[in-house]
C-alpha cells in the first residue's frame, strides 16, 4: 500500500529574494514530480512542520519547480532563513488545478493581488506554452505599494508577449512610482473583452477576491466563468483532516480552484 | 441472512478459540457517568469498555446492553500514531494482526459509513485505515437497553444491526442468536461450526418481540426529548446559520474536545513534524474543531476565531456537508458527545431548539 502521508525529498538549489517579506525557493524534487498548474504541494521541514503552498514556477518544467513564499508563520519564518541545499519534504500535489483545457478558444482575465501572483505566474507560464489555444490573455496585478510587487524582473519580460496585455496597479505609490495608483479593481472596467466568450481568473488576499469577484460580475463575466484560488489551512491534501472545509467541499480535494458558481450560495466564503 | 445459535456455555470456549487466531477485544463493566433524564424517565447507569480479552478475568466479560464508552474508530485511527518518517525509508505500514472487536452496537457500524467515506475515499484511500480495517472481525451485538442520553432511533438507526457486521449477536434464553453477515463472518461460523446450532423460527420470532418491545422504550423516553427528524435537520441546521442559539449554547463551552474526540463520526485529525532522535516523524493526532486553531492559518488569521462559529461549524459538517457528499446525517445518536460534556452541551436539545426555531419562523411568513 502507498503512504499517502510519506512526502518525497527536495533539495533547495537556489533562495531568490523578492520583496523584503517574500522569497522564491526554487526546489529539485529526488523522485519524479510533476503538477499541473493551479495545484499545490504541501512543503515540509523535517522534523519541524509542514504548509501548504501552490508552485510558481513552469509545470511544463519537470526536474525542478519554484515556491515563492511569504514569511507569515512559523513554517514559513524558518524557511525563509533558510540556504540552498537544505532538504525539504514534498506532498503531492494536491487538488484540481486550472481547468486549462475549458478555457481553449476563449479570452481570458486574470485578475492578481500581492503574492497571489505566485501561483498566477505558474498560470501564465503555462498559458505561454500555448497561446494560439486562446484569445487575448490579459492580466490586471495590484499590490499594497511598489515594495510589494513581485517579479519585479519579469513583469517587463511578460509584457512583451505578443497577445498578452498586462496592466500593474498599487494602492499607494511613492516618491519613484510612476505607474497607477488605485485598487485592482479600478483597472477591469471597459476591458476590451467579449464576456460571452472569455473566463476571468482571480487569485489575491479574500478581501481583494471578494471585491474583484463583485465587480467581474458587475462587468457582465457570469459566476460558472470567474474562478477562483481559495485558501485554508489545507493540511493532509486528501479530503481527509477536515481542516479546509467549505460548504460541502473541501478546497484542497475539490479545489483549490473553484468557479463562483460553486461558491456563490455557501456561507462566508471570504472569511 | 444466516442465523446460527450458540449456547452460552459454549461462549468462553468460542472465545479461547478465536483468541488464538485474533486478538479479541469485548467490553467489560466501566466505572462511568450517568446522567439523569430531565424528564425524568429512569435510565441504565453502567458503563462499558472494551478490553483485552486474555487482560481480564472471565467473570469480568459480560454481554453490554448499550454502546461502549470507546467510539468504534479508535481501532481503525488511534488517537496518535506515526504516519511517516525519514525520506525512502521502507513504508511500514501497522495492521497486519487480525482483531476482533466484540460489543460493538448498531450506532458503531453507522459511524462507519462516516469513517470509510472519509478514509477510504476522498483522493486516495488512507492505508493506516484502509489495512486495520481488512483485518478487523467486527462482533456487534442487539441493544437490550439504552443510555439516558442515547438516541440512535430519533434518527431512525434501530438498536439492533441488520448489516455491516461480520457476525452479531442477540442474546436469547442461555445463549446467543448469531448473524452471519459477511464472507469473514461466513469463514468464522465455518471454522468453527461445532459450536453452532440451527436457528429455530421460534428462536427469531422471539428475538424479534424482544428488538420491538426494546424500540418502544426507547421511542418512549426519545418521545420527551423532542428531537427533530432526520430529514428536515440538514434543513433546520442551514436555516439556523445565524441564530442566537449557537451563541448561547456556546457560553459554557470549555473548549475540551470532548464532544469531537470520543464522536463515533468525528475523523478530523492534525499532522504534526517531530524530531525523535535521528528519526523525523509525522505524527497524526486526533484533532478537534472546537479548538481555538482549529482553522487558523499562517500569519494568524482565523475564518473560525469566535466560538460560537466552531459550535456551528460542527453542526454544519454532521448535518450540512456529509449530507451534501452522501446523503447521511453524520451523527449515530450514540450520545457519547453529551454525555462527555462539562457544560451540559446537549445535541439533542441543539437540534431542538434549532427546530422550534425554524418552525416559528416559518409560522411568521
Amino acid at each position: 500500500m502507498e503512504n499517502i502521508y510519506q512526502p518525497i525529498e527536495g533539495i533547495i538549489e537556489e533562495v531568490i529574494t523578492e520583496s523584503p517579506t517574500i522569497k522564491t525557493f526554487v526546489v529539485r524534487p529526488q523522485e519524479k514530480f510533476e503538477f499541473r498548474t493551479g495545484q499545490f504541494i504541501e512543503l515540509s521541514l523535517p522534523g519541524i512542520g509542514e504548509a501548504p503552498f501552490t508552485p510558481s514556477s513552469d509545470p511544463n518544467i519537470k526536474d525542478k519547480f519554484d515556491v515563492t513564499i511569504m514569511n507569515a508563520g512559523k513554517i514559513t519564518s524558518i524557511l525563509h532563513n533558510t540556504a540552498s541545499n537544505t532538504s525539504v519534504g514534498i506532498r503531492g500535489p494536491y487538488g484540481m488545478g486550472y481547468p486549462l483545457d475549458t478555457f481553449k478558444g476563449k479570452d481570458i482575465l486574470i485578475v492578481g493581488g500581492g503574492v497571489g501572483l505566485a501561483p498566477l505566474r505558474s498560470l501564465l507560464l503555462a498559458l505561454f506554452g500555448r497561446m494560439p489555444d486562446f484569445g487575448k490573455v490579459i492580466m490586471r496585478y495590484g499590490a499594497r505599494s511598489p515594495g510589494d510587487i513581485i517579479y519585479k524582473s519579469l513583469i517587463p519580460q511578460w509584457q512583451q508577449k505578443k497577445n498578452f496585455d498586462m496592466v500593474v496597479t498599487v494602492d499607494r505609490g511613492d516618491e519613484t512610482w510612476k505607474g497607477n495608483v488605485g485598487l485592482v479593481t479600478t483597472l477591469l472596467k471597459g476591458l476590451p473583452i467579449n464576456m460571452d466568450n472569455a473566463v476571468s481568473i482571480v487569485c489575491g488576499p479574500p478581501i481583494m477576491m471578494k471585491f474583484a469577484t463583485l465587480k467581474l460580475l458587475e462587468i457582465g463575466f457570469k459566476p460558472r466563468d470567474i474562478y477562483l484560488s481559495m485558501e485554508k489551512n489545507m493540511s493532509c491534501g486528501l479530503g481527509k483532516c477536515g481542516h479546509c472545509r467549505i460548504g460541502k467541499y473541501y478546497i484542497c480535494k475539490d479545489g483549490p480552484v473553484f468557479t463562483y458558481e460553486q461558491l456563490k450560495d455557501l456561507m462566508d466564503i471570504w472569511d | 441472512m444466516n442465523t446460527l445459535y450458540l449456547r452460552e456455555e459454549r461462549y468462553f470456549k468460542f472465545l479461547d478459540e478465536l483468541s488464538r487466531e485474533y486478538r479479541v477485544y469485548l467490553p467489560v463493566k466501566a466505572q462511568g457517568q450517568a446522567l439523569d433524564c430531565a424528564f425524568g424517565f429512569k435510565a441504565a447507569t453502567a458503563d462499558y469498555a472494551l478490553e483485552r480479552y486474555s487482560a481480564v478475568p472471565k467473570d469480568e466479560i459480560i454481554f453490554n446492553e448499550y454502546r461502549t464508552i470507546d467510539p468504534l474508530k479508535s481501532f481503525f485511527s488511534p488517537p496518535k500514531e506515526k504516519v511517516a518518517s525519514n525520506f525512502g525509508s521502507p513504508s511500514d505500514i501497522p495492521g497486519d494482526e487480525k482483531v476482533a472487536v466484540f460489543g460493538v452496537k448498531n450506532c458503531d457500524l453507522f459511524s462507519l459509513k462516516i469513517q470509510d467515506f472519509v478514509f477510504l475515499g476522498g483522493a486516495a484511500a488512507d492505508p493506516f485505515y484502509e489495512k486495520r480495517r481488512q483485518n478487523i472481525l467486527l462482533v456487534s451485538g442487539d441493544c437490550l437497553n439504552f443510555k439516558e442520553v442515547c438516541f440512535c432511533a430519533a434518527l431512525d438507526i434501530m438498536p439492533y444491526a441488520l448489516e455491516g457486521f461480520d457476525l452479531n449477536m442477540s442474546p436469547l434464553n442461555a445463549g446467543f442468536l448469531v448473524d452471519v453477515g459477511s464472507d469473514k463472518g461466513k469463514e468464522v461460523v465455518k471454522k468453527y461450526a461445532s459450536y453452532f446450532l440451527p436457528a429455530t423460527d421460534a428462536q427469531l420470532s422471539a428475538r424479534q418481540k424482544k428488538r420491538e418491545a426494546m424500540l418502544k422504550r426507547l421511542k418512549d423516553h426519545l418521545a420527551l426529548h423532542n428531537i427533530p427528524r432526520k430529514e428536515v435537520i440538514p434543513d433546520i441546521v442551514r436555516k439556523g446559520y445565524d441564530s442566537a442559539i449557537w451563541k448561547e449554547r456556546m457560553l459554557t463551552c470549555v473548549e475540551c474536545g470532548g464532544c469531537n474526540m470520543l464522536c463515533d463520526t468525528c475523523h478530523c485529525f492534525l499532522l504534526s513534524d517531530k524530531k525523535s532522535g535521528n528519526v523525523n516523524e509525522k505524527v497524526r493526532s486526533w484533532d478537534a474543531c472546537l479548538y481555538a486553531n482549529f482553522t487558523r492559518v499562517a500569519g494568524g488569521a482565523n475564518p473560525m476565531k469566535s466560538r460560537y462559529q466552531r459550535l456551528r461549524n460542527r453542526y454544519l459538517k454532521k448535518f450540512d456537508f456529509f449530507p451534501a457528499n452522501i446523503n447521511l446525517c453524520a451523527c449515530c445518536g450514540c450520545g457519547r458527545c453529551i454525555e462527555v460534556c462539562p457544560a451540559k452541551i446537549d445535541i439533542r436539545e441543539v437540534l431542538a431548539a434549532l427546530a422550534k426555531e425554524a418552525s416559528a419562523a416559518d409560522g411568521k411568513v
